[in-house]
Order: structure tokens, then sequence, then C-alpha cells
């Protein structure tokens, strides 16, 4: 009672300064507005609405890990671990191939500036495209008939496990491409050649020099390539019509309306799993990527 | 002849042992650039070639091949509309992102540094959040208290400006790392300019090529986004090559080729005007 007055006394100068951090704040407040709204709100009702139980046996949450769906996002987690491993390897080849080449070549020019390219195609077209190529009727399918190779009496389907692996390929080998381009130019020549007075032959030069410096973004790149094929969605449901056991594909299921009695919410609780994969994945990604940049300057 | 060059370069001992090795590296080029072609080329072929599959052989590869069936399916009204929806989309989320990146990215390097972090990651957040699990968001945070918002076409305009935001920011905030933007602003204030008039000739004349990336990136989003516009069953461009295939497959193949070699020239143009710049568009998560 007796200590209020005086607190009341200090308040001014204490009130001012946030005050007029507020105003220093301000103008960038429209900015962080527009993505809280729009991006933030969006992603909290996701969380929300997905640990509201309702008339659910069990927690959506756990619901959409288990039994069918634990299996589909099994299913999806492989289908983009796949991709991510063969996306790293062949991605990784091409750039040390590209970087052979040397800064003036054509060659070099045209696959990087390709990459750059079909790293973000994707969607229907690239769909219409595997469909054209390896559907039943496909232009390749046919080809390898003539050759005698049968892919299609091998069981295989572009709207199948490999169809999809494929069509996401066309995407990951460029970006891998892309991401380990500037590293792989990076490994000095000065480097090379002290390995080599020192004695190394090229394959101790790689086992013990360029491997090492290497790797920390071939990981980050597995980490990029895996969100990438993991939030996919446009091209497994146009190569699928719909039919694809892909998380982002069943998520449609729910979106459009429809409810599996006591499953409510789970269309939720999809989405909010494929955000913490995300943000696990993409976490990784930009810690390993920023230590690789330090290490690099 | 790069083998020679390689060669050259390795040395006079090391040069067979080079050009060995440099057969592999050829043999990748080779199986990857195949791999990127025949894709392209099955599409062009289903699209623009009148021969069904079947009767298709070595003497007949050549002919027939036509222009009809794109210049068909964009005749169509359901095609004019959604280009113009499309169209409407791009120009209206690449003016929002410009009007909303700039002034707060200006103010950022000039009067508050301690904020520059903060919008950093900001713009990242988009990555964490894939379009499928943003539009059951949007769904379940707007139908309850706003179906009007999301009941109109406009509504796609703020989620494409986000969807875009990591690339555009980058580009933008790339541009004005690039200026000494505080000897330039001081500069025009000690010559009287107001700060409107300092943003405006002075800053943005010197960043015009990062903004013109940043809405090169905005339409290449616009075109290709599917996922939200399909849920929220608005009738643009890639929706239209999906009510198409349904009718006329050979006619949506043709517009779907077309919709990638505009795209690829949009990229392209980008990657020149942030070539100069040493910017590597790293893009890919959507």
């Amino acid at each position: 009672m007796v200590v209020a007055p005086s607190a009341l006394k200090g308040d001014p100068p204490v009130g001012r300064v946030p005050l007029r951090t507020l105003r220093r704040w301000l103008p960038v407040a429209p900015f962080i507005g527009f993505v809280g709204l729009f991006l933030l709100w969006p992603a909290v009702v996701v969380f929300r609405r997905a640990s509201e139980r309702l008339d659910a046996v069990r927690a959506p949450m756990i619901e959409a890990i288990t039994g069918q769906f634990g299996a589909n996002f099994a299913f999806s987690i492989r289908l983009s671990a796949l991709t991510a491993a063969i996306g790293v390897v062949v991605g990784t080849a091409t750039a040390v191939a590209v970087a052979r080449l040397g800064n003036a070549s054509t060659t070099r020019n045209l696959i990087i500036g390709w990459s750059a390219v079909a790293a973000n195609l994707g969607g229907l077209p690239l769909a219409f495209a595997f469909v054209a190529a390896l559907g039943k009727q496909g232009l390749i399918t046919r080809l390898l008939a003539e050759m005698g190779i049968d892919i299609v009496g091998a069981g295989f389907e572009i709207a199948g496990f490999w169809g999809i692996v494929l069509a996401y390929l066309y995407f990951q080998f460029p970006l891998m491409t892309l991401v380990m381009t500037p590293a792989i130019e990076g490994l000095r020549a000065a480097w090379r050649e002290a390995a080599a007075s020192l004695g190394a032959d090229p394959r101790t030069y790689w086992r013990l020099v360029g491997l090492p410096i290497l790797t920390p973004p071939m990981v980050s790149g597995f980490l990029l390539l895996f969100a990438n094929a993991f939030s996919a969605y446009a091209t497994a449901y146009a190569l699928s019509s719909g039919g694809s056991r892909l998380i982002p594909v069943q998520i449609r299921f729910f979106l459009q309306g429809n409810t599996i009695t006591g499953k409510t919410n789970l269309g939720y609780a999809l989405a909010g799993w494929m955000i913490i994969v995300m943000v696990v994945t993409m976490g990784g990604f930009l810690l390993l990527r920023r230590r690789t940049e330090r290490w690099r300057a | 002849m790069n083998a020679t060059t390689d060669a050259a370069a390795g040395g006079t001992v090391r040069g067979r042992g080079a050009r060995r090795r440099h057969l592999p590296s050829r043999l990748v080029l080779l199986v990857v650039g195949l791999f990127y072609l025949l894709p392209m080329l099955s599409m062009a072929r289903f699209a623009f070639q009148r021969i069904p599959m079947y009767v298709l052989d070595a003497s007949n590869v050549l002919s027939k091949w036509t222009a009809a069936p794109l210049l068909d399916a964009v005749r169509q009204p359901e095609f004019v509309t959604a280009a113009l929806l499309s169209t409407r989309l791009a120009v209206l989320a690449a003016l929002v992102t410009v009007v909303l990146l700039v002034p707060t990215l200006i103010y950022a390097y000039v009067v508050l540094p301690a904020a520059k972090p903060i919008l950093d990651t900001i713009s990242i957040l988009p990555f964490v959040v894939p379009a499928i699990a943003l539009v059951v968001g949007i769904a379940g945070a707007f139908r309850p208290i706003a179906p009007w918002f999301i009941a109109s076409d406009l509504s796609l305009v703020p989620f494409y400006v986000v969807i875009a935001l990591p690339y555009t920011y980058r580009s933008i905030d790339n541009s004005l790392a690039a200026l000494d933007l505080r000897t330039l602003v001081d500069a025009g204030r000690s010559l009287g300019a107001s700060w409107p008039r300092i943003v405006w000739s002075v800053v943005i004349p010197n960043i015009r090529a990062g903004i013109a990336t940043a809405m090169l990136l905005v339409a290449t989003v616009v075109l290709g986004e599917f996922t939200v516009a399909s849920l929220l069953l608005k009738e643009t461009l890639p929706l239209y090559l999906q009510y198409l295939q349904g009718g006329d497959p050979q006619g949506a193949f043709a517009v779907g080729l077309a919709l990638m070699v505009v795209t690829a020239a949009l990229l392209g143009a980008i990657n020149k005007t942030s070539a100069r710049r040493g910017v590597t568009q790293v893009a890919g998560v959507m």
C-alpha cells in the first residue's frame, strides 16, 4: 500500500521506453502482421483443430500416425527419402562432371541454366510429361518395348511408387546440382595440388580432402530434397488421379469435407504432422547450411 | 575439347589418367541429359503430332506435326477466363509483394537493424508450411469467420505473396545489401530531400533489378501453383489444365508444355537479372 504511490511515480519513464520502442517497430508491423495473418494463423489453426478430440476415439494427432495413416506416412517418408538419396548421388555426380568442364564451357552453362529451370518445374505439366513418356502409351515405354523391355508387363505403373519416384527425380536432380555446384567449384585447385605434392593420388585426395569438405553440403542437400519431395502435391495428385497413398493426396480427401466417423479433425492432424516433419528437416537444412557458409568464408 | 583442356591443366604426366577419368563424367552428363530431354520430347510429340502411339514408327515420326491442339485450346473461352485470372493474380501479388517488402526492408536497413534477423527468419517460414497444409489451415481459419473472403478469386493474392516470400524477400534483400544505404540516405537528407523522395528517387532506382526479379518470381509461382487454387476451387491456368485434360488431353498437354516454356523463360529472365550479383536461385520448395 505504501509502496504503490512511489511505484506509480516511477511508471512514466518506464512506460515511455516501451512506447518509443513500439513506435520504432511500428513500420515493420504490416509485414509481420501480413505473414502472421496469412501464414502463421492458418498454421496455428491446424494445430488447434488437430488437438480437439471431439467424437474421436483417439486424439487426432495420435490417430494420424497409427494404423492405415501411419502406414501412409511411412510410404510418404520412404518415397521422399528415396528420391532425396538418388537425387543427392546423381545431382552431385552431375555437379562434379559440370565443374570439370570449367567456367567458360557452354555445356556447363546450359546444364546450370536448365537446372535452375527444372528445379522449379512441377505440378500438372510435369505429370503430363511423364505420362507421355512412361505411361502405358508413352514414348519411352514404346521404345523400351521395341528393345524387348516390357515395363508394363513387369508391373511398372506411372501412378505407382516408382512412377512417382521418377517424376520427382526430374526436379530433385537439378535442385541438388544447384546446391552442390558452388561447393564443388569452391574446392580450390591449390588443395588438390598440395595433396598431390604430398604424394596423395586422386583417390586419397577425394577420401581425405574432397569428401570431408563436401559431406556437410551433401547432408544439407539431402534434407532439402527430402522436404521438397515430402511437401510436393500436384504432380503426385495428377499422376495418380487423386488415388495415391501419399499424405498430401490423402489430405485432399478430408479437405473436401469428407470425414470418417470417429476420426474428426484427422485432416488437420495429418497437416500438423507434415508441418512438424518440415520444421525438423528444413531446420536441419538451415543449420547445416549456415555452418557450411561460415566455413567457406 | 574439354578433355584436352583438362588434361593440359593437369600436366602431361597426368594427361592419360585425366582423360580416362573423364569418361564417367561424360557418361553422367549424357544419361542425365537424356533423362531431362526425353520426357519433354515425349510430351511435345503427344501434344503436337496427330499420330496415335500404336501406329508410330520410324517412317512417320516426322509427319503430321501440328500446332492446332494448342491454338484450339487457347481459343476456348475457359482458357481466356483462366489466363485473365492468373494474370490478375500475378500482377496483384507482385504489387503487394513490392509494397510490403520494399519499405519494410529499407526501414530495417536504415533505422532498425535490430529487426533484420527477425524479418530474415519470418521470410523463410513459408518453407515449413507445405501448400497442402497451408490450405487446410486457410479453410479452418477463414471459413468460419470470413467465408466471403475465401469465396473471392482474389483471396489467392495474399497466399501467393506468402508462398513466394522466401524467394522475393531474398531478391530484394540482396539488392539492398549491395548498396551503401546509409550513405545514400544521409546524402539525400543533407540535400534536403524528404523520406518519400529519397525512397522513390534514390533507393528504388538502385534496386530496380531486385524488384524486377521479385515480381518475376511471383509470376512464376502464380503460373505453377496448383494446390491452393485447386482446393479453394479457383479457375486459374493450372486448374484449366486439369479441366481440359478430361475432354481434350492433347490440348491439355499442349497448354501444359506452353506453360512450362513460359515458366522457363521467366526463370531465364530471373537468372539473367540476378546473375550479375552472383545470386544462385536455390528454389524448389513449393
